[in-house]
Parts: C-alpha cells; sequence; structure tokens
C-alpha cells in the first residue's frame, strides 16, 4: 500500500477520522487497512456470496453505467439503479469509496484516489479473516455464477485457472450461465473432476424426457441451522448463448418445479432456512418472489448490480453483489424457530488498495498467469479517453471494437452486444492485449459479415429492445442494446414493441426497410438470420491488430441513440430525472 | 403469382406487420382468424378464465419450432370433454383439439407447439355440460441477443 499524504488524508476521511494534519497520519499510522470492512457480526450462520466474477482474478477498474434504463416503471428502484439516483437512493456520501465503487459519479477522479478494485487473492484475505473470526463450520460461501468466463487466463485454460481459484476460494455452492459457454461435456468434466463446489440447477433438464441434469438443492448446515439452498441457473441460456453449447438441455425460469422444492424442503426436509441461489437476474428475481412463496434469501446474479441494502418481498430477503469481484456480499443471520429473528448485511468493496493479498492465493494466480504473461502483458496502444463496457445503448469501448470490424469487414453497420461484463481503463493509460480480452474472452469469437434486408434488421433491433425493455421483468433477458456502429436511431422505451425505434439513419441517410444492409456482428446469433454470411477472424485478434495500427484510440462519449421518453441515464422512480 | 398465393403473402404479411403488445380485443392481430377458429370451437359461447385450467408454457421460448407446453385441468376426467390450444397470433391460430374419456384418468396434455413469433397462447378446457373454461399465457418467440 503506497498511499500519499493526500490519500491518507481521504482514507481518513473514509474512515471518518478528523483529517488535521499530523493527527490523523498518526491514527492512520495505528491502523490496520481491515478497519475499513468493519462488520457487526450478529447470530451464528454467515452467509458470504459473490456474483459475476467473470474470471477477474487480479484487479481491474470497473466503472458502472452512466446509463441504466428500462420501463418507467421499473426505474429508480434497485434493478434500474445508476449515478446520481442511485446515490440518494441509498444516501451515500459524495467522494466516498461506495460512491467510486457502486457508481460512474467522477469515477477517473476517484479511480486515482482509491485505485483498482476486486481481484480474488485481495477477496480471499477479507474471506480468511471472516472465517477466522467465526468458525468455519458458521460460514457457507455462495457463488451466483458467471465465475468462469470473462478473461484470456479463463478462455486459455478452458476455465480450469477458475476452477482452481475458486477452490482456493472456498466456495461452497453455485449455479452457472457463460460457464455453459464451455460446453456441457467440459462442464460435466469440471464439475466432477475438479470443482470442490456442488454445482446445482432445478431449472435445467434433458428436453427429450425433462429430467434434471444436476442436482436441484443441497442442504447443508451452517453455525447449527439446518439451510437448504436450491439453485436456478440463468434461464434464457439458449437464447441469450448459441444452443450448441448444451444441444440436448432446456432451460427456463421454472417457478412451478421452485415452489415445489421450497414446499419440499420445509415440509419434508424439516429445513430451518430456504435460499435460492439464482443466476435469473434482480428485477426476474424481484418478480419472482412475488410468486413463489416461501424463500427466505434469494441471493441474486446475472444483472451486475450493487445492492448495499437487501429488499424485501414479502418475507423474502433478496441480495445481489456488483460484478467482476468487486464486492463479496456479507450476511450473518441469527436462526430461532425456523426464523431469522436478526441479521446484518454488508456489501463488503473489495478495495484492493486497502487490503494485502493472500500470499498463497496470489501464487496461485500467479501461476495461472505465467504461461501467457509475455502475450497478455504486451502493450499496444494508449487511449485519450475513457475507456468502458456499461451503459443501455452506447460505451466507449464497444466503440473501438465496432470501427475495428468496420476497418476489418468493411461493413455499413457493425453491431457488439449488450454484455454486461468487460472492463475500463483510465484516460491517458496503456491498452495490454489482457485488456482486450477482457472485453471479448469468448468461446465464440468469430466475426460474421453478412447482408440483411432493412425491415428484418428493424425487426431484430425491436425485438431486442423488447428484451431489453419489457415492462414485466418475465420477459426481460436481463441485458443491454446491442451496440451499433452506422445506425443513428430515436427510441420511445414506452412505445409497444415493435414501434419503439423511429427517426432511424444509416451513415447519415435515412433508413430504406426495402434496401439490403451489409452487416458486421460477433457473439450472437445475427448471422443466422442473414444472407450470405461470412466468417472473419477472431473479434480479439480483429480488435488487437486495430489498436496496434492506431496505437492511440479517442472514442467519442455521444451515444448514437436518442432517447425520447426519458431525459436522463439515471432516472429516480417514475422515469423523473434528478 | 397467382390469386391463391398472393392471399398467402398477404395473409402472412398482415400477420407480421401488425404486432399486438395488448390483450385487448380490438388490438387483434389478425382478429378476424383467430375469432373465426375460436367461434368454430365454442360456436360463440365466451370462456370464463379460470384457475381450474393450468398451462404451463415457457415465458419466453428457447426455439419457436417446438414450444413445450402442458395443460391440466383440474377437475374430474368425466366432466371434461376436450382441451382445444389456440396461438392468437399464429398465421392459423387453431393449434390442435385434444378429446378425452374416463379411461383418460385425468384432463391433460403435455406436447410441443410451433409459434410463429411473440403470441397469447390460449388453452380452453370444453366441459360435457358444454361450457367452456380458459387459461391463456404471453409466450415471447425471439431470435435473443444478450448475454
Amino acid at each position: 500500500m503506497n498511499l500519499s499524504r493526500r490519500d491518507f488524508l481521504e482514507l481518513a476521511a473514509v474512515l471518518g477520522l478528523t483529517a488535521t494534519g499530523g493527527d490523523a497520519l498518526a491514527k492512520l499510522a495505528k491502523l490496520k487497512p481491515e478497519e475499513i470492512f468493519q462488520f457487526k457480526p450478529v447470530g451464528t450462520v454467515t452467509l458470504l456470496h459473490i456474483c459475476d466474477l467473470h474470471a477477474h482474478l487480479k484487479p481491474l477498474y470497473f466503472r458502472e453505467p452512466s446509463t441504466l434504463l428500462s420501463h418507467p416503471s421499473l426505474v429508480g428502484e434497485p434493478g434500474f439503479l445508476c449515478g446520481e439516483a442511485y446515490l440518494e437512493y441509498y444516501g451515500i456520501k459524495k467522494g466516498s469509496i461506495r460512491q467510486y465503487f457502486d457508481t460512474a459519479v467522477d469515477f477517473v477522479e476517484l479511480a486515482h484516489k482509491y485505485g483498482k478494485m476486486g481481484g480474488v487473492a485481495h477477496m480471499a484475505t477479507l474471506v480468511k479473516q471472516i472465517i477466522s473470526e467465526r468458525g468455519r463450520d458458521k460460514v457457507l460461501f455462495l457463488d451466483s455464477g458467471d465465475t468462469w468466463q470473462g478473461t484470456a487466463v479463463a478462455l486459455f485454460t478452458n476455465a480450469k485457472a477458475v476452477v482452481d481459484v475458486q477452490n482456493a476460494l472456498g466456495i461452497d455452492v453455485m449455479v452457472g450461465h457463460w460457464e455453459f459457454t464451455y460446453g456441457k461435456d467440459r462442464v460435466m468434466e469440471l464439475i466432477d473432476n475438479h470443482l470442490k463446489a456442488e454445482f446445482i440447477s432445478q431449472n435445467v433438464l434433458d428436453s427429450m424426457w425433462e429430467e434434471r441434469v444436476f442436482k436441484p438443492y443441497t442442504i447443508k448446515e451452517v453455525g447449527g441451522a439446518k439451510i437448504g439452498i436450491i439453485g436456478n441457473s440463468y434461464p434464457y441460456t439458449p437464447i441469450a448463448n448459441p444452443k450448441e453449447f448444451i444441444e440436448g438441455w432446456t432451460f427456463g425460469v421454472r417457478m412451478d418445479t421452485l415452489q415445489e422444492l421450497v414446499d419440499e424442503l420445509k415440509n419434508d426436509k424439516k429445513v430451518d432456512l430456504v435460499v435460492l441461489l439464482s443466476h435469473d437476474g434482480f428485477s426476474l428475481d424481484i418478480a419472482l418472489a412475488k410468486k413463489v412463496k416461501g424463500i427466505d434469501i434469494l441471493f441474486s446474479g446475472h444483472t451486475h448490480d450493487p445492492a448495499p441494502k437487501p429488499i424485501f418481498v414479502g418475507n423474502t430477503m433478496i441480495v445481489i453483489a456488483g460484478s467482476h469481484g468487486k464486492y463479496v456480499g456479507r450476511l450473518d443471520l441469527e436462526v430461532k424457530g425456523k426464523k431469522i429473528t436478526k441479521y446484518n448485511y454488508k456489501l463488503i468493496p473489495v478495495a484492493s488498495n486497502f487490503i494485502k493479498p493472500d500470499p498463497q492465493m496470489e501464487t496461485l494466480i500467479n501461476n495461472h498467469y505465467k504461461p501467457y504473461e509475455k502475450k497478455l502483458n504486451q502493450v499496444i496502444g494508449k487511449t485519450q479517453t475513457l475507456l468502458y463496457k456499461r451503459d443501455t445503448f452506447y460505451s466507449t469501448f464497444d466503440r473501438v471494437i465496432s470501427e475495428a470490424i468496420k476497418e476489418e469487414t468493411d461493413a455499413e453497420i457493425v453491431f457488439t452486444p449488450g454484455y454486461r461484463w468487460g472492463t475500463t481503463i483510465l484516460p491517458e493509460e496503456e491498452i495490454t492485449v489482457d485488456n482486450i480480452y477482457e472485453m471479448t474472452a469468448i468461446t465464440y469469437p468469430d466475426v460474421y459479415r453478412f447482408e440483411m434486408k432493412g425491415s428484418q434488421l428493424k425487426m431484430i433491433l425491436e425485438d431486442i429492445a423488447d428484451n431489453v425493455f419489457n415492462e414485466n421483468p418475465l420477459y426481460q433477458q436481463g441485458g443491454d442494446m446491442s451496440r451499433l456502429l452506422g445506425m443513428e436511431y430515436e427510441i420511445k422505451i414506452t412505445a409497444p414493441m415493435g414501434k419503439r425505434l423511429r427517426n432511424i439513419y444509416v451513415n447519415g441517410k435515412p433508413f430504406d426497410p426495402n434496401r439490403y444492409y451489409v452487416l458486421a456482428a460477433w457473439g450472437g446469433n445475427l448471422h443466422r438470420a442473414g444472407r450470405n454470411a461470412k466468417k472473419f477472424r477472431p473479434v480479439y485478434d480483429i480488435v488487437i491488430d486495430y489498436v496496434k495500427r492506431k496505437k492511440v484510440v479517442a472514442p467519442p462519449l455521444k451515444s448514437n441513440v436518442k432517447v425520447i421518453d426519458i431525459n436522463c441515464g439515471c432516472p429516480k422512480k417514475g422515469g423523473i430525472c434528478p | 403469382m397467382d390469386r391463391r398465393n398472393f392471399l398467402k403473402t398477404m395473409s402472412i404479411a398482415v400477420s407480421v406487420v401488425a404486432v399486438s403488445p395488448t390483450f385487448s380485443k380490438k388490438a387483434h392481430a389478425n382478429p378476424d382468424k383467430f375469432q373465426q377458429a375460436l367461434m368454430k370451437i365454442t360456436g360463440g359461447k365466451t370462456p370464463t378464465p379460470s384457475d381450474k385450467v393450468q398451462l404451463k408454457a415457457p415465458e419466453i421460448a428457447e426455439n419457436g419450432a417446438v414450444v413445450p407446453i402442458k395443460v391440466l385441468v383440474n377437475l374430474p376426467v368425466e366432466q371434461v370433454k376436450a382441451i382445444h390450444v389456440f396461438a392468437k397470433d399464429n398465421p392459423n391460430p387453431y393449434v390442435f383439439s385434444i378429446y378425452f374419456t374416463p379411461q383418460n384418468g385425468r384432463a391433460f396434455i403435455s406436447t410441443r407447439i410451433k409459434l410463429a413469433k411473440t403470441t397469447v397462447v390460449h388453452a380452453l378446457a370444453e366441459l360435457n355440460d358444454g361450457s367452456f373454461l380458459e387459461a391463456s399465457q404471453k409466450v415471447k418467440v425471439t431470435i435473443g441477443g444478450c448475454g
């Protein structure tokens, strides 16, 4: 930890110390960094939770969205909350480490102050501290999935690096989504031969006989309480990702069988608490908790929301722990007579600069990186503007990727998927090969060029918009709009399906529904709907070469999409702008 | 293009253009075809929405060509004459009918149906007293696009 005097003062402010020159420095000198992570333990049960690590074993910068829009009836509440509206909703102090971790407000400035986030070696220190404080028998560690995919080291080792790290971290139970993109054989091999955690899912079935592929639940004794944990993997895996990886398996939310399992755990297995470990997405889980009765705690994932406080739907407590290893959720419980009588929850920021990394974990991670280090650490260029991934319609790193694909394929319109995983690079910083993989490391990386009739393209965009903006969360897939280069449009979020997009322009000319356009896309199924599809190189190779050629990138910050019915990126409840 | 092919093309075009987001009867994609198909089965009787009819279908279909659905009529099988299924916005909204005898044990069917696009699926139970009960659910058919 190399803190300047200014950092010391800032840290003093975080910790609520009086920042008066030598006095503060003296206090800080005595302070253990762990004290930022103070927590008042409760009862005998500690449930730790991570979600959407996306294979980020090392610390990174990751900026939360400055635009997170959906139907006005959903925005401004947990699930669709960002920026100033988020700070106001949770009562977060300006300039605090919480603001830095949870929002995009003053991101670059705060990044220079607080440094990188996450990193499993840093997380391991926190976890070990909690376990030594509580005792291993009182701690259960849950992982909501999207853990195995998202970085080069995960891709190159077919997820083995991440599984080893999960084992060392002590993950007890997990569910999945992007895990499945390694293909079902590899998934089964890792689960059967390497993963120490139990992989559970009640909603993954053999499509012919509708028999379950995984154990639907597991029962664990934690701190004297009998806890039944049911798993829900991502219900829309076969729609969001290529079907061939999971040929013969069927998914879905499956609320009816979920209800049966909740009842079975309560009535037949006589558990004290029923937990749902899910990768459904935060807003879908909020809707689910209104329909499925008897879940005590729901650990959500998929939509990457940081939520510092639990929300309650009836008697169901719902939490979600952000993404990219930025947080560990800690829930302490006192359980009496099959009821939670006391709880304390904290979404602990893994503030890497203030935590000493666990040496064993650091060695394990470094060993996995070693064979690829030379390739991945190679500096290929520099950025002048902030490169980031999140936001509903447009992001700067996606713009760089789209420009690279446009140069390679000479397409009129380039599609880049609206995934929520990736990385952030600060202005004037170097871009490495590793960074490009952080944005593109998937098992189906090929870029396709193809032709599609305007009317069909419009229909597909309307379809994607309905997956993002449907007012019923059960019909949403929990992602963002595909990013488009070469096309500008206006969107009315509240318009009915098929009528949201208007005033569409392609490279400055009015959109023609009867004309065929040349498109390029990656990371989806789009090319299958087009004609004359031609396969190009993997997206990461295209982008690496592009950045090498350009040396310096400076993508514009302005979005190509104009929203008609909401006037800001982070509205409060009802779509009102702060 | 002969007249028959022309009409065929037209009917598909109509069903693709007019997408209805609401369940109101006014805003049907192809109200005539759906209402006509319904009329053929019900003879003009209005089905009563009922929780005695349980329709299980995915919220979002994994593959529109084979959408798994299950219909259970929670009444003694002796009271149930048939289950009829409609996909409102399919080019041909009538999907199937299945008739029961007491030997069936219970009024239940599990099968897969084809959906052309996002639509409401209607399951009607025709009872032996001549009345109709109904359950319906929207099933979204999408090509996907996010992860």
